[in-house]
């Protein structure tokens, strides 16, 4: 009997095993039910009922973007700021993932760990959240973008303290209002879920420029007294590579103001594949960017398998290069910081230390995406492109560094317009990208929503140059 | 007015969690208390020495090694030299292939030989007097889970019951005030359909078979009726499906202990029982229908019943035996053949979880039977089968692997249900959402593989996790009676019995919550599948056996 005592310890084993992974479920259970919890298919959160006792959304002014009043979810008053936010701030469904609305549904509803969402309406308590936006700038912003009737982008945010101060997407319906998308509209409604800001790559065009002129700048040391010969057309690699005019003799400033093809598609095959893929990589083309957690898009730049030729495209941001607006926003926001690039958010840091005036920075510093003698010389150059090009009373007084691009994408297909760019001013640190699909020139039809947007991004920011 | 009510309906949701593990913490309280005092049986008077040596199992092995449980310091004995047990008609010693012979009176002895007070009996070369039990007088060192018992009386059996018709009472009103307008009474019509087999079960046991305890029915009552009403949110049908097969359960549980009251007798159907099993499955494979992946329903008329659960209390019937039988026949082939046959026979079914459960449980039988260095063997062995139905399922598996831990990942496709499960846990939280207020349960099999989340979700997480600890904390009680049962025949089968419960416990939950890659198999007692709730019956049948009050004291 003695024995078969002993010998049962081992059914005692199996048994503190299980108790062990009793144990470990638990942990996994106390650590991740927030994260859970949070899914567009969790029923009991995801129906049009779920956010009858939420909290509310706020601007960075405060003021309510979405609030549930007597039961019933209803958003701002201004239909421009509803359509303009619709992507940040989502609808009643949670067909926007990336929306706040979704992500943050359970935070809303007022979820915690005790009482899961089980706690009776009435007993509820919600949670607020405020964001960094800014309601009119996205208002302003979407009334531009949104006058084209076409699919685009535009992403204002402080790359200093990595606030989005205006994200807008296009197409974008009324969350008051959603429509209903049958087989028979759905085409009309193509991609309207999805924020273009951060969930969509487009091809550069000539923004993809800057990184072509910071591996330029890096690898070829009398590239100031280079000049290039431009007739319009040139062949390389056995097939034309082409400019819109003939731009005549440019230097490197030149080229990149103009924005000459024939010199970046030959700087491109100088440079060559590893160097270009180098900076590129560097620069974070082939990673995405994370805001709140939301991955972005990735871009894309690969010319492992590409020609002579194509490495020329590449290099002004054709062939098969892919960028996302919130990456190039980013990207733009790094060369004005020396080369260092903030992550964006969009959830304002409302904590009671906060709120103090006390700023504890737990953000580690963002990644080098260029060198910080590269980041100086590119500013330098995307500055001439405006006050030597377009003329530097464009954005009402700030003094902007930017780059327009125009992407050829085929199909007889219009091409998409790009600026993407930063103001350097001391009390306006903000970094922008706007793109506009099946348009035309960058310059022509993303610029004016880029100036809309940072002009008012900037006045409700204070900025002493537009006031 | 709406708040106040809110009030009540959190104020009950709290309360049930401490509720559950009051049951519970009593259930196990009732089990440690009203035992008889640890004292030996009959005493081994040494002729020579004038030493007393105390007997105080059922079975005893008697050697030289110091595992025996009457050590005799003698070079003439065999390490293991003859088993000294105990049966209704008296004492019987039984020589297990000693070297010197054991002797009664003198005369070597031949099988098992009567002993009878003041008899000798010499091994090797000492001798005992064969003495009554009171005459050894020092003191006993007792099992950690008896002592320290406090004085105060068990709460009495139909106490206890009061208080889990109550709780079950207490489910059944959640369930009313959560309805989709269809049929708002139902709940109440189980309710007293349930208490009434409950009350019957008592009554039958306390008054007709006269047994003193109902703890441990009592516990799987609890957990019984808390499965069946969580049906009544689901369909309603099943729960009264699953109320009857609670009650043909029952009655098993009865049976069995009834059959396997002699362990010597019963012992003579080792034999028949096996061909019973291994037809039983080979009868699933040739009628069987494939549901979910596997080949394990076959159908009677409109009854479906699942011949592997039924298989796991022959199993755990087979696998048990006396003490000197084990001693004297330490050949295990019989019963490998007879778990290989089986774990085949599932493995061929599609049947993965429970061949994984045949198989753990056919090493912890082993185990039990033999002692160490054999069972590496066995490992090996099994392993084998182990790699054979891996193989046999590998596109299956490598599809469940693939999502393993990874869930959000493939939340729509290959962890579908592990996915909800999770979020359904999570939204709970510790008290639940209330009986029938869960969205698991549009998920399919949210009431069997996954009524581990049911729970957490409609009752919340403290519950869900009291009622596995209540389900795994079997072993500890089966370990705590092992020495004091009336043979080894019932500690092994209990030991292994509440193994197998907890193996596949195991499963159940852990399978449902992507800590392993499996799901598949059944929540004992609380899952739906009338199979599933009989073989759980049956299975503890061998612990309530294995406690000896259940045939020697009568009321």
């Amino acid at each position: 009997m003695k024995r078969i005592l002993r010998r049962s310890t081992m059914i005692l084993a199996v048994t503190l095993v299980f108790i062990g992974g009793l144990g470990f479920l638990a942990t996994e259970l106390v650590m991740d039910a927030e994260d859970w919890v949070d899914h567009p298919f969790n029923a009991h959160i995801s129906d049009n009922g779920g956010l009858s006792q939420a909290g509310a959304v706020f601007d960075r002014n405060g003021e309510a973007l979405a609030q549930t009043i007597d039961g019933k979810r209803v958003y701002n008053e201004s239909e421009s700021v509803r359509k303009g936010l619709l992507h940040v701030v989502g609808d009643n469904s949670v067909n926007i993932s990336t929306a706040v609305q979704s992500m943050y549904r359970s935070q809303l509803t007022g979820y915690s760990l005790i009482w899961g969402l089980n706690m009776p309406k009435s007993l509820r308590s919600s949670n607020d959240i405020t964001l960094t936006v800014d309601a009119k700038t996205c208002a302003a912003a979407y009334d531009a973008l949104s006058a084209y009737d076409k699919k685009g982008a535009c992403v204002v945010y402080n790359y200093k303290t990595g606030e989005v101060i205006c994200s807008v997407s296009t197409l974008a319906y009324d969350p008051q209002a959603p429509p209903k998308i049958t087989e028979e509209n759905e085409s009309e409604y193509d991609g309207v879920y999805l924020d273009n800001v951060l969930s969509s790559a487009y091809t550069p065009g000539s923004i993809f420029k800057i990184i072509t002129t910071a591996a330029a700048v890096e690898s070829i040391p009398d590239i100031y007294e280079r000049t290039w010969e431009c007739t319009g057309s040139k062949e390389i690699g056995g097939s034309d590579v082409t400019c819109v005019e003939a731009h005549g003799t440019v230097n490197l400033e030149q080229a990149m103001a103009h924005s000459c093809n024939i010199a970046y598609a030959e700087l491109a095959v100088e440079i060559g594949e590893e160097k270009m893929t180098e900076i590129a990589e560097k620069a974070g083309i082939n990673d995405s960017v994370d805001v709140d957690g939301v991955k972005t898009a990735k871009g894309l730049y690969d010319v492992s398998k590409a020609n002579t030729n194509q490495l020329a495209w590449s290099g002004v941001g054709q062939y098969n290069d892919k960028v996302n607006p919130m990456q190039m926003a980013v990207l733009c926001g790094a060369i004005a910081n020396g080369g260092k690039s903030k992550s964006p958010t969009l959830l304002k840091d409302t904590s009671f230390l906060k709120s103090l005036g006390i700023d504890i920075n737990m953000s580690s510093d963002g990644d080098e995406l260029f060198a910080p003698e590269t980041a100086d010389k590119l500013d330098k150059i995307m500055r001439y492109t405006i006050t030597d090009y377009y003329g530097d009373n464009l954005f009402g007084g700030l003094s902007v560094c930017a780059k327009t691009g125009t992407a050829e994408v085929g199909d007889d297909k219009e091409p998409t317009a790009w600026m993407v760019g930063y103001a350097k001013d001391e009390d306006c640190p903000l970094a922008f990208a706007c793109v506009v699909e099946e348009t035309g020139f960058g310059f022509t039809y993303a610029g004016p929503v880029a100036e809309t947007a940072m002009i008012q991004a900037a006045k409700s920011l204070g900025a002493s140059a537009v006031q | 007015m709406s708040v106040i009510f809110d009030i009540g309906v959190v104020a009950l949701r709290i309360l049930l969690p401490v509720y559950a593990i009051v049951i519970v913490y009593q259930c196990y309280a009732a089990m440690r208390r009203r035992r008889r005092p640890e004292k030996p049986l009959v005493t081994l008077f040494d002729i020579n020495t004038g030493r007393k040596l105390p007997v105080l199992f059922w079975e005893n092995t008697l050697g030289r090694s110091k595992s025996s449980d009457i050590v005799v310091d003698d070079p003439a004995v065999s390490r293991s030299h003859c088993v000294l047990l105990r049966r209704k008609e008296g004492w019987y010693v039984n020589d297990v292939g000693s070297k010197s012979g054991t002797f009664v009176n003198g005369k070597r002895t031949r099988g098992r030989t009567q002993l009878l007070i003041d008899d000798t009996v010499r091994i090797g070369d000492t001798e005992f007097q064969f003495r009554r039990g009171e005459e050894y007088t020092d003191k006993i060192r007792t099992n950690r889970f008896f002592s320290k018992v406090s004085q105060k009386p068990a709460m009495k059996s139909w106490k206890l019951m009061l208080l889990i018709t109550l709780f079950h009472l207490f489910m059944c009103i959640e369930a009313v005030f959560w309805n989709d307008g269809s049929n708002p009474n139902s709940p109440m019509v189980l309710f007293f359909a349930l208490a009434a087999v409950e009350w019957g079960f008592f009554a039958i046991s306390y008054f007709g078979l006269k047994r003193v305890n109902f703890e441990l029915e009592s516990l799987a009552m609890f957990l019984t009726g808390i499965g069946v009403i969580l049906l009544i949110r689901q369909v309603e049908r099943s729960a009264y499906v699953q109320l009857i097969a609670a009650v043909v359960g029952m009655v098993i549980f009865c049976i069995i202990i009834k059959f396997i009251e002699d362990p010597d007798k019963s012992a003579r159907f080792r034999i028949p029982a096996m061909i019973f099993a291994v037809g039983l499955l080979l009868m699933s494979i040739v009628f069987g229908k494939v549901t979910y992946g596997a080949a394990n329903w076959i159908y009677i008329g409109s009854i479906s019943i699942q011949p592997s659960e039924l298989v796991k209390v022959i199993y755990i019937f087979i696998g048990a035996s006396a003490l000197d039988k084990l001693q004297t026949n330490k050949n295990l082939l019989e019963f490998m053949i007879f778990s290989a046959v089986c774990v085949g026979l599932l493995a061929l079914m599609g049947d993965f979880g429970t061949a994984l459960i045949f198989f753990v449980t056919f090493l912890l039988i082993a185990f039990m039977r033999s002692g160490d260095f054999k069972t590496i063997i066995f490992a090996v062995a099994a392993a084998i089968f182990g790699v054979t139905f891996i193989l046999n399922f590998k596109s299956y598996i490598a599809d469940r692997f693939k999502a393993w831990r990874h869930v959000w990942q493939y939340a729509q496709t290959d962890a579908y249900q592990q996915a909800h499960v999770l979020i359904y846990i999570a939204s709970g939280g510790l008290f639940g959402v209330g009986i029938g207020n869960g969205f698991l349960k549009q998920i399919g099999a949210s009431e069997s593989d996954l009524v581990f989340g049911l729970v957490a979700e409609e009752m919340g997480v403290i519950i869900a996790f009291t009622l596995a600890v209540a389900v795994g904390a079997l072993v500890i009680y089966a370990r705590a009676i092992t020495t004091r049962s009336r043979s080894t025949f019932y500690s092994i089968s209990a030991c292994c019995a509440a193994g197998l419960l907890v193996v596949q416990l195991a499963l159940n939950i852990f399978g449902a919550t992507d800590i392993l890659p499996l799901t598949g198999v059944t929540f004992p007692f609380i899952s739906s599948g009338g199979s599933s709730v009989i073989s759980c019956w049956g299975l503890i049948a061998f612990i309530k056996a294995a406690d000896e009050r259940t045939y020697a004291v009568k009321r």
